[in-house]
């Protein structure tokens, strides 16, 4: 392994938060910076890893890493759902943390250059896919049509409007927005992203899918995709589990033969369907 | 050496563990192989003590509160504190909540120091009503007041029936016993109308409709005399009153029964059957929560008496209790109804030979138990208190008009900081002490760590206390107190610290006669005949209101869970337990009421979906869980802690507490 | 090899308590149990007791520790975090065959993985190991059809068979044969191993017959679980008996799933705790929010079963992760301990009946 790509295993590095955006309604963005310049220097990530944060006197949580390996400030977007996450929230710049990590095998961009890549997200399911469009974007001339479909439950909900906005005045990137019911001022599509996706006019030969959202919309979705003739292992996701260590050796995120802390969390369909358990 | 014997001190089982001590703290647990009972097995709650005992959220010093805050002082000061405030109060107005968690000797202490230096008689542990109605309806029929069978035996036994409750949650290695019974060959049934992981384990499930099980016992009685399968020739030489009983059986019709109940007439004679032809035979219920109220267990008994399994070996009816030490408590007359080693208060006699022994004069008005002194009407002024938790909390406003709250405890509480004066006290790991389980057996913890610099053991503050009190108690150690109470609780006569610490406890009886302790209750050698017991109400039928039933046709019932349970500021302090129930709250984080799966589909209801459940007084919103485990007609509420029970079932916690027969008619509707 | 006269084995021990804390096998007589403990009173050491009924995990791995302790202040915005040296030298010493084999286990999962695991490499690096042949099986041991016992084959610094008056010594490290050296323990002869064999093959002979039988049997419950050939009905049985006390976790001298929560203690100092856990828990798989993969029971013990036999998890600590103690049988509070999964197993394929 590169030496600067070592993570930080046992002990957590403190962190300083530098800054705070409301993203939707309980979701956050933390922007950090680490302490001791010489590892705030040689952090480096790939898309698609994840951190172990550690909010003290509260507890430490997994959670996946939306900002670019390059040129993208550090930051963790997180939605307030259990004692730890919500006592992130209650943190204002200044205040520290802990970072293990990054840990996790990231996106294969290797393996897929020259490759469309369409990223089927749900809510707040954008978060892991932030940093891999990023990098795609930063790398356009290595891949073939980039398309985001993109929904959420309302136009409340649609994580990262400022991102997207940048995104969408790089060339060559598609959108394609919808929002679970209609709502006055939204001109864009409405229903369910898997039957926005179905109507869409989508490549399948070279086409990878990233696809991440909630259990039912990932499962309509990869159904959608499939029908269109998307191959089972060209088909990726992140997955989340409870974990503790980050490191393989607690095990809680273990599923069946696979540690999601270690062997992912970034698993094609084919992977996840032999895993034998829910989503 | 760092692993240390001892018991644990959770539920009623008592079971056999090691703990590891390393640098004066508890690190962790082990289960005792070797363990009479509990064969070196422990449950997910034994297995995560040593969570609990690490805990730095102790009470460290003697606290009083002024001006809304506790502030610390000596032993002296507070000494002092309660002698002032308390002389000016007469003893009928003082009332004493013990802790079913504490040692035989700091209970039998406690009560000495309420009757003996205080002169009130009105002290109890809290509602659990169980475990006393359960004593007086065995005194009455057999002269015993606990359960008269044995575990040791149980894996011979060829009939076992589990009555009520929930016992793989509420005692799980007792559990695990009858499970083990099972499959070494025993016919093992249960009587439950929640399909328990008990009643799965069962070759027969009989669930009777919330509220007739006491139906389904008599009926059970009436097959027995129908298909002439009592035994004469026992019930002549060892009962005083079987005719007189049998008459009244008639009375019990099985047509009615049936539709009492919902269960066919061939399953209730299949298990009459069963029941008459074994050799041997058991029964159990617990006696905590959703134990069985005093008219059930009464038909249990008589159910085993008129079919002979009371008295023999292998055989008994075996009351199961849900907390460490709740029998010992009883044992040593922890109860407005018994003096100490089951006396009863009503006797003149047994008053003056106590008056003797402790060498004070004493008062004999009938006392109440604490929470009918703090029911509305009453007049106690002073409260004393050990170490309980919120489940009282529901006469919090009672409470706090009290002149005087005096707190023992070792870990801070809702409950502590309505109090005037704390004292801390030595969890019991800090100290000796001895515990009775649901089998009778007397076990002897010993200190495996020294308390925080300023803490005392209960018997040691209530002492300092007494001698305040013009009392000179001079008891130097737990031992000099179960001598004390060894000549005066004839079951403990023959209990000494010498004896339990070479052994793995004795069953009471222990004494002249049995000074190896007693295994079971036998007929031949009880001195007496036993009693079948009269129902109150003879014959009578259910008590259910058809009026009632047509607006509220669901009968809510509540329970308990593995994790969680009366005392849950013990399991607050722990990380596993509490993340297990936990686990629950976060799926359902407000609270959830079961539902079978066929009222679910008949009302459309889906699964986690709001409801509201409907009372005569209140209602309140939960979401949907759908069940297979209870019954059409019926809901089902887990009892956790006071985040999970609905404020409208506060009020009705202390009747729905009292035994698993009750019910609230409920209805329930689709919230919008 | 050589020979320790029983006497020597009084030295051995305490030339090794000189620089290392003593762990070895006690019996207590009011419960008679054999507790594997830390031996302050050296004498209590015996080396002829049943196997413990508490794998040595706890030494390497404690039900409950301290990891790290930070303080953190929120009105300076200070933290300082303090590294808790958890570095002792420390003797095993009579460690059962399979229990060296679990810990060589542990060896492998936590040391050799993509991580190192630094809090059991602070425990495991300064050991010394001293097995102990089993010459007679105990009830419930089955390490014959696990491939763990009665004898260790590697992994110990001195491995002893006590030959009915002394025992014959082995080293299997340098260290062993410093200390070999140090004693001036006799050589032992050419006939040494012929008895070391003899003895062992006796000890083999006399396992209990569900042991022997349940040899082949397991090799093809480990080829049915990796397959995932069982049917739902087995796992619900399985469900069924499953208490979820966790015990089975906590006995096994390979189970190694671990909690982490930080505690905050009075002194506001926070202590990272990490204890114990087991799959069989509801909580485990619990995400925050309200969603959890793995819910039934049935899938939870599956999942241990998995952990213990199939080939995938083999792989990680190239051998089974099952050893053959027996412990989980002894305190499963319903009735499905590892030899009785297999059995179960076992009426699958062949179609017999369970009673």
């Amino acid at each position: 392994m590169d030496k600067n790509l070592m993570p930080i295993v046992s002990i957590p590095e403190i962190a300083t938060i530098v800054d705070i955006r409301d993203e939707i309604e309980d979701v956050r963005s933390f922007y950090f910076t680490l302490d001791r310049p010489e590892i705030e220097q040689a952090f480096q990530i790939r898309s698609g890893q994840f951190i172990m944060c550690t909010v003290f006197r509260a507890g430490e949580f997994a959670v996946s890493l939306p900002f670019s390996p390059e040129n993208d400030r550090k930051h963790i977007s997180v939605r307030k759902v259990g004692k730890v996450t919500a006592a992130l929230h209650q943190l204002e710049p200044g205040d520290k943390i802990g970072i293990r990590g990054p840990f996790g095998n990231g996106f294969p961009f290797e393996e897929i250059k020259g490759s469309n890549i369409i990223y089927v997200a749900g809510g707040i399911g954008l978060i892991p896919l932030r940093s891999s469009i990023i990098h795609v974007l930063q790398h356009r001339q290595d891949f073939g049509r980039v398309i985001l479909v993109y929904g959420a439950k309302s136009s409340k909900e649609l994580m990262y409007k400022d991102s997207i906005k940048e995104w969408q005045a790089t060339e060559n990137f598609e959108t394609h927005f919808t929002i679970d019911r209609p709502e006055p001022g939204w001109s864009g599509e409405v229903g369910f992203v898997n039957h926005l996706a179905a109507k869409l006019d989508l490549p399948v030969s070279d086409t990878v899918a990233f696809v991440c959202g909630p259990p039912v919309m990932f499962n309509a979705v990869i159904k959608e995709l499939k029908l269109k003739g998307i191959k089972e292992q060209d088909i990726y996701s992140t997955l989340e589990r409870h974990m503790k260590c980050g490191i393989g050796k607690c095990q809680h995120c273990a599923i069946g033969r696979t540690l999601v802390c270690v062997d992912g969390p970034v698993y094609t369909y084919k992977q996840i369907r032999t895993l034998g358990e829910q989503i | 050496m760092s692993y240390y014997r001892g018991i644990c001190n959770f539920c009623g089982t008592g079971c056999g563990h090691l703990l590891r001590v390393e640098g004066n703290r508890v690190r962790g647990v082990y289960p005792l192989s070797g363990h009479p009972l509990s064969h070196g097995r422990l449950c997910v709650r034994g297995w995560h003590i040593h969570e609990l005992l690490q805990t730095e959220d102790r009470i460290t010093q003697p606290l009083i509160k002024d001006g809304g805050h506790f502030r610390q002082v000596s032993y002296g000061e507070a000494l002092n504190f309660v002698t002032e405030r308390i002389r000016g109060i007469p003893g009928h107005e003082v009332a004493f909540l013990g802790s079913p968690r504490s040692s035989n000797e700091e209970n039998y202490l406690l009560g000495k120091f309420a009757r003996g230096v205080i002169k009130t008689n009105n002290l109890s542990l809290s509602s659990d009503a169980g475990q006393e109605e359960s004593a007086r309806v065995l005194l009455e029929g057999c002269g015993w007041p606990a359960m008269t069978g044995t575990l040791a035996e149980l894996r011979q036994a060829d009939f076992i029936l589990v009555v009520g409750g929930d016992l793989t949650k509420q005692n799980p290695i007792i559990a695990s016993e009858i499970h083990h019974a099972h499959r070494a060959g025993s016919f093992l049934a249960t009587i439950s109308p929640r399909k328990t992981q008990m009643a799965r384990l069962s070759q027969l499930h009989l669930r009777p409709r919330p509220g007739t099980i006491f139906c389904l016992l008599q009926g059970l009685a009436r097959i027995l005399t129908d298909e002439n399968k009592i035994d004469a020739d026992y019930l002549s030489r060892f009962t005083a009153n079987s005719q007189s009983f049998l008459k009244e059986l008639k009375q019990v019709e099985i047509d009615q029964v049936v539709e009492a109940t919902g269960i066919e007439k061939e399953q209730i004679v299949s298990l009459a059957k069963r029941l008459a032809e074994s050799d041997s035979a058991c029964a159990f219920y617990p006696t905590g929560v959703q134990s069985l109220d005093s008219r059930t267990i009464a038909a249990l008994f008589n159910l085993f008496l008129l079919a002979g399994k009371i008295g023999r070996r292998g055989s008994g009816l075996n009351p199961v209790t849900g907390i460490s030490n709740l029998l010992g408590s009883y044992d040593m007359g922890l109860s407005p109804v018994f003096l100490p080693g089951y006396a009863p208060s009503g006797d003149e006699r047994e008053w003056e030979k106590l008056e003797n022994f402790w060498q004070t004069k004493l008062d004999r008005w009938p006392g109440k138990n604490v929470d009918a002194c703090l029911s509305e009407g009453e007049s106690i002024k002073a409260l004393f208190v050990v170490d309980h938790d919120e489940e009282i909390i529901r006469h919090v406003n009672r409470i706090k008009q009290l002149d005087l709250i005096v707190y023992f405890g070792a870990y801070g509480n809702p409950f502590a900081s309505l109090a005037h004066i704390i004292f801390p006290r030595t969890s019991y790991a800090e100290g000796d002490g001895t515990y009775t389980n649901s089998e009778r057996r007397v076990q002897l913890v010993k200190k495996k760590i020294d308390p925080p610099a300023d803490v005392r053991p209960l018997w040691e503050t209530l002492t300092s206390m007494a001698r305040a009190l013009g009392h000179d108690w001079n008891y130097r150690s737990t031992e000099d107190i179960m001598d004390e109470i060894s000549q005066l609780v004839p079951y403990y006569s023959g209990l000494t610290y010498e004896k339990l610490t070479t052994r793995l406890g004795l069953k009471w009886p222990c004494d002249d006669l049995h000074p190896e302790g007693t295994d079971c209750l036998l007929a031949e050698e009880a001195g007496h005949s036993f009693q079948f017991i009269q129902a109150d109400q003879p014959g009578e039928r259910l008590a259910f209101d058809q009026e009632i039933e047509k607006d509220f046709p669901f009968k809510l019932v509540v329970g308990r869970s593995n994790y969680f349970w009366h005392q849950n500021s013990v399991m607050k302090r722990t990380f596993i337990p509490k993340r297990e129930y936990n686990a629950l709250l976060l799926l359902y984080p407000k609270g959830f009421v079961e539902i079978s799966e066929e009222d679910a589909s008949r009302l459309g209801i889906r699964e986690k979906q709001p409801v509201r459940v409907v009372a005569e007084s209140a209602e309140v919103r939960l979401a949907a869980r759908i069940s297979r485990d209870i019954l059409p007609g019926m809901l089902y509420i887990p009892y956790f802690i006071d985040e999970m029970i609905p404020e409208f079932l506060h009020r009705q916690v202390a009747d729905l507490e009292k035994n698993e027969e009750f019910f609230l008619p409920v209805r329930l509707e689709k919230a919008v | 090899m050589y020979w320790l006269k029983k006497e020597q084995l009084e030295l051995l021990v305490k030339k090794l308590a000189e620089e290392y804390k003593i762990f070895g096998p006690r019996h207590d007589r009011v419960s008679d149990e054999v507790i594997f403990d830390h031996l302050t009173d050296l004498s209590e050491l015996d080396l002829q007791a049943a196997i413990p009924y508490n794998p040595p995990k706890f030494i390497l791995f404690p039900h409950f520790e301290e990891i790290l302790k930070y303080r953190y202040e929120p009105e300076t915005k200070e933290v300082r975090i303090e590294q808790i040296n958890l570095l002792e030298p420390k003797a095993l010493i009579g460690l059962r065959s399979c229990d060296l084999t679990g810990l060589l286990c542990l060896d492998r999962f936590f040391l050799g993985q993509e991580y190192v695991d630094e809090f059991y490499l602070a425990h495991r690096k300064k050991l010394f190991i001293i097995s102990n042949t089993c010459i007679r099986p105990f009830p419930q041991c089955f390490c014959v059809c696990t491939d763990s016992g009665p004898a260790a084959k590697d992994g110990f610094d001195l491995d002893l068979t006590f030959t009915g008056r002394d025992y014959l010594v082995e080293a299997g490290s340098k260290k062993g044969q410093v200390l070999i050296d140090e004693l001036g323990l006799a050589e032992a002869g050419p006939e040494a191993s012929a008895l070391k064999k003899k003895i062992i093959d006796n000890s083999v002979s006399s396992f209990d017959s569900f042991a022997l039988e349940n040899k082949a049997w397991i090799s093809r419950a480990t080829n049915r679980l990796t397959t995932g050939f069982i049917k739902p009905e087995v796992w619900e049985y399985i469900g069924n008996q499953c208490f979820e006390c966790g015990a089975c976790s906590f006995v096994c001298p390979t189970c190694s799933c671990f909690n982490i929560e930080d505690a905050n203690l009075e002194s506001s100092e926070t202590d990272r705790l990490r204890t114990w856990d087991s799959c069989s828990f509801e909580g485990y798989t619990k995400m925050a929010g309200d969603n959890n993969p793995r819910k039934p029971v049935e899938d939870r013990r599956n999942k241990r079963f998995f952990c213990k036999l199939s080939y995938s998890q083999s792989k990680k600590y190239l051998r089974p992760g099952c050893v053959g103690c027996g412990r989980c049988a002894r305190v499963c509070p319903g009735d499905i301990g590892l030899p009785n999964v297999v059995t179960y197993i076992r009426r699958e394929i062949t179609g017999e009946s369970g009673e």
